[in-house]
């Protein structure tokens, strides 16, 4: 999968494409590993995500906690198959989504 | 006399025996326990009051010697503590007011009310805390009696303080009698209550009781201590008494002794003072001999030579020379002027008796008088005659003086001038020592005896021997009863101090063990009155409780072992549904239940080749291991058979041979299979003794098909059974069942039966077998209702199809996380030929994603076998690995409604299959995981 970064001052955007499974979920933590200290507001950019498996749910979740102490995560563009695992695993309570 | 005491002893014999038949009576039975006593202590106290007169006990003259005590005793032992006070207070009563009509003595009055009162609540006290309110065995009731009796005659005593000897009279006349008359009625009593009871001992006699053991002892060390006290202090007291009679006697002989002496010598000195005056006046000593009537008149010189006598032999003899005539030379030294020596032999002559007296001469030398016993005797005869007249020893005793001929000089006594013999002194006194106690008998009664010789008399004392231990006589029996009394209270306490610290103790814990041996393992044995019962109790009890954890993980073993042989028996047959899931032709499903153990039922269905199915339902007789293993071997033989292409009727003709071989157990099998050919809808089938099945044609129409049955399996050798053919089309369904089925049973022991079976297929309808066995299986829940289920509940439905089946492509995958992506192209590659939208595709993708991960992380499988076919309902995978067995269908669904922070990681893609998927089916087969999802299209 493909994640392209944009920072802009304290937000920080990532976009996501193609499939976040169990083998594409260590790149995209890494990611999230990254963001910097100062970030007060993730933006996740789903446009161009075809799933997600449990093992991206993982990782959403960690970014969400992190996130939580730090200030506000937010997600956009979730098509209507990611959706419905956000709805099948309860991520829909958790997540903000536009 | 004997008579009237065993009369009045036999009637208490007879009343126990009559009301102790009455107890057996009902009528009787159920009047009130007091009730009964009441009348049982009335009936006692009107036996006392027979005996207590004279009609019934023998009048000893001021006391009515009687077995009175034998009824209250009777009562309380026998009947119960009530009714012995209530006799015991009835006779009581009566010997106390009995004074009052003048028909008792009051001498025994207040004693024999008294002991007979008490005597009642000793029984009644006896029965309830040494006997545990049963009856005591006749040896028991014998001591008791016996030993209340002796109670009875120690309260004479204490009652007549003042009036020992009378009371010791009657002591002495009562005793035995009324002993052993008290001892007989109760042990009559108790006799003749066991014998109408049939008592028999039935116990053991290598195995003593303790208390028995403990009694016995008891008994003869208190015996033993009895008896050596008793003889000790009864020789002591006999020795004491022998002593002081001898003193009493001895100080009595002595006293007249003396007097005699006294009187005898008093009269020689005046005999010798006239003599000594005329002899002075110049008379001769002959003339002078004569004259006083003396044997020897002496004249001696200063030098103590005879000078002068009347007896010419003893002229010259010198006086020094003899021990007896040297005495006298005293009055040569001028100290004393008279001696009076006493009578005995001489000097010159021992066999010469004499008795001397002197005095001196006023020219020196002394004049000596000699007496013989007749001349003093006459003398001093009067005096004698006197001395012992008013003498007593004792209050009986009395002393008598005779002469040296044994004749009786006593003066004013009757017997005077006669032999000792012949007044019934039997004393051999010449050959006895004087001084010493011997016995004789006074007229035929033993006596005490001395004597003393004195002047030529002997002095005799004697003493009654029943005098003399008169109070050695009363104090032994008092010890003697004191005894009695004090040795049964110390063997009634140490009895009963055991029986409460060790034998009840003993018995509890038995009870408690035989409960705990009896199979109850929760009871504690609990006895904590001393250190050494609470360490036993404490040691029982870890016992049992290491028991019971033994027990316990036995059980638990043996239920697992079972739990593993139904797990086995299950795993046996085919449990995955759907079984095959590529073919659509034939649906397919079959349950089975159960019951507790493993059981005899079985199902199992095959495809032979790919264009026919093999189902059967069997029933093995019997339950438990041997049927689970027995069901193993029919099955393996009928699935061998039927795969090798046979009809059904020569599977079961073979079957039935190989089953018949080394079935030393007499099991069989019931059972029903059929072989279905799936493209044409033919079914044969063969019958062996199973339940029809059902089936239900696409019409509606519902049968039993009722073709004829052959023998069970397995029931005899040489058997053929019967081909039979039936005809399926497409939508037909069939339902086979075991007997758990018809014949559950509710709790009003109706049978489920095949009318009702085949009313609820029909109320069914056209459901897919799932559905159907689901609804059967409700429904005869329903019906059973709490009733238990004792047998297995087993069916097996299938619906024909008639279509074709699934076409599977399979790819082998390295297990690792590499291999996720792969399998999502081979099977999202398979799904786009067939044109199949892109949202399912995504979906069929993370479940796969999912399903490949988790095996690559956690089964340690070496590699990865997905299976995918498409058809026009839905698309089917299958994954296969070799890993760790593992039913992810059993995983625990995580919790979606946390947040974010109390969410954990991990069994969130299970669930999300689970959601996504239509059907999510495990098994494990041939040492493989095997999961099929499917999703319809």
């Amino acid at each position: 999968m493909n994640i392209e970064k944009i920072i802009e001052n304290e937000k920080v955007t990532l976009k996501l494409e193609g499939r976040l499974d169990t083998q594409t979920a260590p790149q995209f933590e890494q990611e999230i590993d990254g963001i910097e200290e100062g970030c007060k507001e993730l933006i996740l950019d789903m446009n161009a995500l075809a799933y997600v498996s449990s093992a991206g749910l993982r990782v959403i979740l960690k970014a969400q906690k992190y996130m939580n102490t730090k200030g506000a995560m937010k997600l956009i563009g979730v098509n209507e198959n990611v959706m419905e695992v956000f709805e099948i695993t309860g991520f829909l309570d958790i997540l903000t989504i536009e | 006399m004997v008579i009237k005491l065993l009369v009045s002893a036999f009637c208490n014999a007879a009343l126990a025996a009559g009301l102790y038949a009455a107890e057996k009576k009902t009528s009787y039975k159920k009047l009130p326990y007091l009730v009964r006593q009441v009348i049982t202590g009335v009936l006692f106290g009107i036996i006392a009051i027979y005996s207590s007169t004279s009609a019934g006990g023998v009048d000893i003259g001021g006391a009515i010697m009687n077995v009175r005590d034998a009824s209250p005793l009777c009562a309380g032992l026998i009947f119960g503590g009530p009714s012995g006070i209530i006799a015991g207070v009835i006779g009581g009563s009566y010997r106390y007011f009995a004074v009052y009509l003048g028909i008792a003595g009051a001498y025994t009055q207040i004693a024999c009310a008294l002991s007979t009162v008490m005597v009642g609540f000793i029984a009644a006290a006896l029965r309830k805390f040494m006997f545990d309110d049963k009856k005591p065995t006749w040896s028991y009731g014998v001591g008791i009696a016996m030993i209340c009796e002796i109670l009875h005659m120690l309260m004479i005593f204490v009652t007549n303080m003042e009036d020992v000897a009378t009371a010791f009279s009657f002591v002495k006349k009562c005793t035995l009698p009324m002993v052993l008359g008290n001892g007989v009625a109760v042990g009559a009593a108790l006799i003749l209550v066991s014998l109408m009871k049939k008592e028999r001992r039935r116990r053991n006699k290598s195995q003593k009781q303790i208390s028995q053991t403990f009694q016995c002892w008891l008994l003869v060390c208190i015996v033993i201590a009895f008896v050596a006290t008793n003889i000790f202090s009864s020789f002591l007291q006999t020795k004491m008494s022998e002593i002081q009679t001898e003193s009493i006697i001895q100080t009595n002989i002595e006293d007249v002794h003396q007097d005699v002496l006294d009187a005898s010598d008093e009269s020689l000195l005046n005999k010798v003072t006239q003599i000594r005056e005329e002899y002075l006046r110049g008379e001769s000593v002959t003339k002078l001999a004569e004259k006083y009537n003396v044997i020897e008149v002496n004249i001696i010189d200063s030098k103590g030579i005879i000078v002068d006598t009347n007896n010419e032999q003893y002229l010259g003899y010198v006086m020094a020379s003899g021990e007896q005539s040297a005495e006298f030379m005293v009055l040569l030294k001028g100290d004393k002027k008279e001696y009076i020596q006493d009578y005995r032999p001489t000097s010159y002559d021992n066999k010469t008796y004499r008795k001397y007296g002197a005095l001196a001469l006023p020219d020196g030398g002394f004049i000596q008088v000699g007496y013989d016993a007749s001349q003093f005797g006459e003398d001093i005869e009067i005096f004698v005659g006197k001395v012992a007249k008013n003498r007593h020893i004792g209050n009986e005793g009395f002393i008598v003086i005779c002469d040296e001929r044994l004749n009786i000089v006593t003066k004013n006594s009757e017997d005077y001038g006669k032999n000792i013999k012949t007044v019934g002194i039997e004393a051999d006194i010449e050959n006895a020592v004087s001084g010493e106690v011997f016995e004789v008998d006074v007229k035929g009664e033993p006596h005490l005896c001395t004597f003393s010789f004195v002047e030529g008399y002997y002095v005799i004392g004697v003493m009654p021997v029943s005098e003399a231990m008169y109070m050695k006589n009363l104090s032994l029996y008092v010890n003697v009863f004191m005894g009695i009394i004090i040795f049964s209270v110390l063997f009634i306490l140490i009895y009963f101090l055991i029986k409460r610290v060790v034998i009840d103790n003993i018995r509890k814990i038995n009870q408690t063990l035989s409960q705990i041996t009896s199979g109850n393992l929760n009871l504690t044995v609990d006895v904590r009155t001393n250190e050494e019962f609470a360490s036993l109790s404490d040691d029982i009890n870890s016992t049992v409780s290491t028991l019971k954890d033994y027990i316990a993980q036995a059980a638990a073993r043996i239920d697992q072992e079972l739990e593993y042989a139904k797990e086995i028996q299950l795993s046996a047959m085919p449990s995955v549904f759907p079984p095959y899931p590529e073919r659509r032709d034939f649906m397919i499903y079959a349950l089975m239940r159960a019951a507790k153990e493993v059981g005899g039922d079985f199902y199992d269905f095959y495809l032979i080749g790919d264009n026919q199915l093999a189902f059967l339902i069997a029933d093995v007789s019997g339950k438990g291991i041997p049927a689970a293993m027995f069901m193993m071997k029919a099955k393996t033989i009928i699935k061998d058979l039927a795969e090798s292409g046979l009809e059904p009727d020569e599977v079961f003709t073979r079957a039935n041979e190989k089953l018949c071989e080394n079935n030393d157990a007499g099991m069989f099998v019931t059972c029903w299979l059929g072989i279905l050919n799936l493209s044409t809808g033919a079914l044969k089938f063969a019958n062996a003794g199973h339940n029809p099945p059902v089936v239900c044609r696409n019409n509606g129409e519902i049968e039993y098909i009722k073709a004829r049955s052959g023998l069970v399996l397995a029931g005899m050798e040489g058997i053929k059974y019967r081909k039979n053919e039936m005809q399926l089309e497409v939508g037909d369904r069939i339902y086979l069942y075991t007997d758990g089925v018809t014949e559950a049973t509710n709790s009003s022991n109706e049978l489920y039966g095949e009318e009702r079976l085949k009313n609820m297929i029909s109320a069914a309808g056209e459901i897919e077998p799932e559905k159907l066995c689901a609804y059967i299986e409700k429904s005869v829940d329903e019906f059973v209702g709490e009733a238990p289920q004792f047998d297995d509940i087993t069916m097996l439905a299938i619906t024909y199809n008639g279509h074709g089946k699934i076409e599977m492509e399979s790819v082998e995958l390295e297990s690792k996380l590499d291999s996720v992506a792969l399998a999502v192209d081979f099977v999202s590659n398979l799904m786009a030929k067939r044109q199949i939208e892109q949202k399912l595709i995504s979906k069929v993708s993370i479940a796969i994603d999912e399903i490949v991960s988790n095996i690559a992380r956690y089964s340690g499988a070496s590699k990865i076998i997905v299976e995918t076919g498409v058809c026009e309902e839905k698309v089917v995978i299958r994954f296969l690995d070799d890993g760790k067995p593992y039913n992810p269908t059993h995983q625990k669904e995580p919790d979606i409604t946390l947040s974010a922070s109390e969410r954990q990681e991990g069994g969130l893609g299970v669930y999300m299959v689970k959601k996504m998927m239509d059907v999510l089916k495990y098994q494990y087969l041939d040492g493989q995981n095997v999961l099929t999802i499917e999703k319809n299209l």
